[in-house]
């Protein structure tokens, strides 16, 4: 392809009059082809006497062929395509670099608002991709756990053999331990690569906060590449960009997490006054996620769910130890008074602001969907979908845990009941969507967790 | 020979715009530029192209005026016009739709975005 299309050129709404005015008052008569001889113009009477070449670059672009004026509207030619040349080769490299301004503008805006580390890397990957020749990347993070740069995020395959590296350890260790971003034009000759790479050429950037590497990113191209002081320039400034980010999901993830453990510390020891029930409210959270997941909630909803999972009996510490572990048989007013957990758990919550999400979930578990529950009789979809969907879980759980006075009935017939009562206590859509999770991993998940942070990802 | 024509006052901003849209150029697109509203209203009635993009605030004839006028004019209705506005300059969107501007995109804008939804305008393979 010659660098300036001549056939454009001279049909160039700006040039093509200022061309034809000239071949005019020359009396030229001329024929213009184009590198490979097609025709473009030619006047009435031409006839070929000499040709003249139209280049740019040192490249040819077409030919003038005519009489002596013929000369005259090549060097034209030549002249519009030179500047056209330079006009184009310039409006190329504006555009490169008002790319890179976009990308990092949008990588401002999408990950400075962006909560999640995972979620911060993958953008950041979608970016390199987009600015940069790579074939692989690899966003490694520190696992403080483990001490070691754990692999999180990747786009191609030729990196993914570094699920996670070492201090010092290959040309990702050393830049670890540097502090320092490097270029690596060929990377089998580098004696940290030790014979596996599977990449030509490589850049690889620290991750740094506050001083602190805390992250390497590394690309790379299965091809050589030969990557300049520029690219690595934008790659650093990516890369800062994306520490910053990561630096401030991490603080709000450990906020998140002193939130939410305080939140099922609490919940915790009011089910410890009932010691039979054990786990009940881990599980009642998993079954209540699962449904959700299924139901394809949004993430606002799952965490109004989960937090309302998480304390929906919490209002029990308002019911008096005589009356909560009663074994025999209640009378009316002792129910009466164990209804009145429902409202006491909103009464608590509402005072903590980060709270008031779950106070649907709480103070209407108890709903039915025919309406004949309480506190307040609400039916259909009257009742927040949080607490429809935590009926069905604490249900579920109640009827499948052992108590001192009876066993707990076995899954299956506690599915049966659960759908005996689709449409009446229970939203039949919930039920469905139920069946339809996998409860078994739920309890499951219930029982192994520690922690009650992690569940939503 | 479908034609999308730029109209903006600023020249940097129709070099980027052109430069981005280049590639077009060989699967038959001319490419107009303009850097007024009056020429541009002038060159659209003339050329009828598919796709305008269109700066808002520019000298004389603003893009919110030449929009309205090609839009009320029976013939040309169908031109896809996309109004250029800057990015923290107050766009009025009401305004925007009252004109019958398709879509609206702000500068600084993405090179890729605005090549990829030119094509699909153009109905032109991706
Ligand atoms: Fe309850």
């Amino acid at each position: 392809m010659p660098p300036i299309n001549i056939a454009k050129l001279i049909k160039r709404r700006d040039f093509a009059p200022v061309l034809n005015r000239l071949v005019a008052a020359l009396g030229a008569s001329v024929i213009i082809e184009d590198h490979h001889g097609k025709l473009l113009l030619s006047t009435a009477d031409a006839v070929r006497q000499t040709g003249y070449p139209v280049s740019v670059a040192g490249e040819i672009i077409g030919w003038v062929n005519g009489n002596e004026q013929a000369g005259a509207i090549a060097a034209l030619l030549c002249h519009q395509a030179e500047s056209e040349f330079e006009k184009r080769t310039l409006a190329a490299e504006t555009l490169n670099k008002y790319k890179e301004i976009t990308l990092l503008y949008e990588m401002v805006e999408q990950v400075t608002c962006c909560l999640d580390t995972k979620e911060i890397a993958r953008l950041v990957i979608e970016q390199a991709k987009r600015v940069l020749e790579l074939s692989s990347v690899a966003v490694l993070l520190l696992d403080k756990e483990s001490g070691l740069m754990e692999l999180v995020a990747t786009h191609g395959q030729e990196l993914d053999g570094t699920r996670s590296i070492r201090p010092g350890v290959g040309i990702a260790g050393s830049v670890w331990s540097s502090g320092r971003a490097e270029i690596v034009n060929d990377v089998p000759a580098d004696p940290r690569a030790a014979g596996s790479a599977r990449v030509s050429s490589l850049m690889c950037a620290p991750l740094k906060a506050k001083d602190q590497v805390v992250g390497v990113i590394k690309l790379g191209s299965a091809q050589p590449v030969n990557y300049s002081a520029d690219d690595l320039k934008l790659f650093t400034t990516l890369a800062s960009l994306a520490a910053v980010a990561i630096e401030n999901a991490s603080l709000y993830e450990q906020l998140q997490e002193a939130f939410y453990t305080t939140v099922y510390t609490l919940a915790e020891t009011i089910e410890k006054r009932d010691p039979y029930t054990g786990n009940h409210t881990k599980r009642v959270m998993e079954y209540s996620l699962a449904i959700g997941r299924t139901m394809g909630l949004d993430q606002e909803t799952m965490t109004r769910l989960q937090l309302g999972a998480v304390l929906h009996d919490v209002g029990k510490i308002g019911v008096r130890d005589a009356v909560l572990l009663k074994e025999s048989a209640l009378t009316d007013e002792e129910f009466e008074q164990i209804k009145r957990h429902a409202v006491y758990g909103e009464e608590m919550i509402s005072g903590i602001s980060r709270l008031r999400t779950a106070i649907p979930g709480v103070r209407q578990h108890h709903e039915k969907f025919d309406g004949r529950g309480y506190p307040d009789g609400l039916s259909g979809e009257q009742i927040d979908i949080t607490a429809r969907v935590i009926s069905v879980a604490d249900s579920y759980d109640a009827m499948t845990t052992d108590r001192p006075y009876r066993k707990g009935l076995t899954i299956d017939e506690a599915f049966a009941e659960l759908r005996k009562h689709a449409g009446t206590q229970f939203d039949a859509t919930v039920v469905d969507a139920f069946f339809a999770s996998d409860v078994m991993e739920a309890y499951f998940i219930a029982n192994s967790r520690k922690k009650i942070l992690d569940t939503i990802d | 020979m479908p034609k999308v024509l730029i109209v903006d006052d600023e020249p940097f901003i129709r070099l980027l715009l052109e430069q981005t849209l280049e590639e077009l150029e060989d699967d038959g697109v001319e490419l107009i530029t303009a850097d007024n509203g009056e020429t541009a209203l002038e060159i659209i009635r003339a050329e009828a192209p598919e796709m305008v993009f269109l700066d808002v605030m520019m000298p004389k004839m603003n893009g919110f005026d030449v929009c309205q006028a090609v839009k009320n004019d029976l013939g040309l209705s169908e031109v896809y016009i996309v109004l250029l506005t800057a990015k923290g300059q107050e766009f009025d969107k009401q305004k925007g739709i009252d004109v019958g501007a398709d879509i609206y995109m702000t500068k600084p804008f993405n090179p890729d975005q605005v090549l990829a939804k030119t094509r699909e305008i153009l109905g032109m393979a991706p």
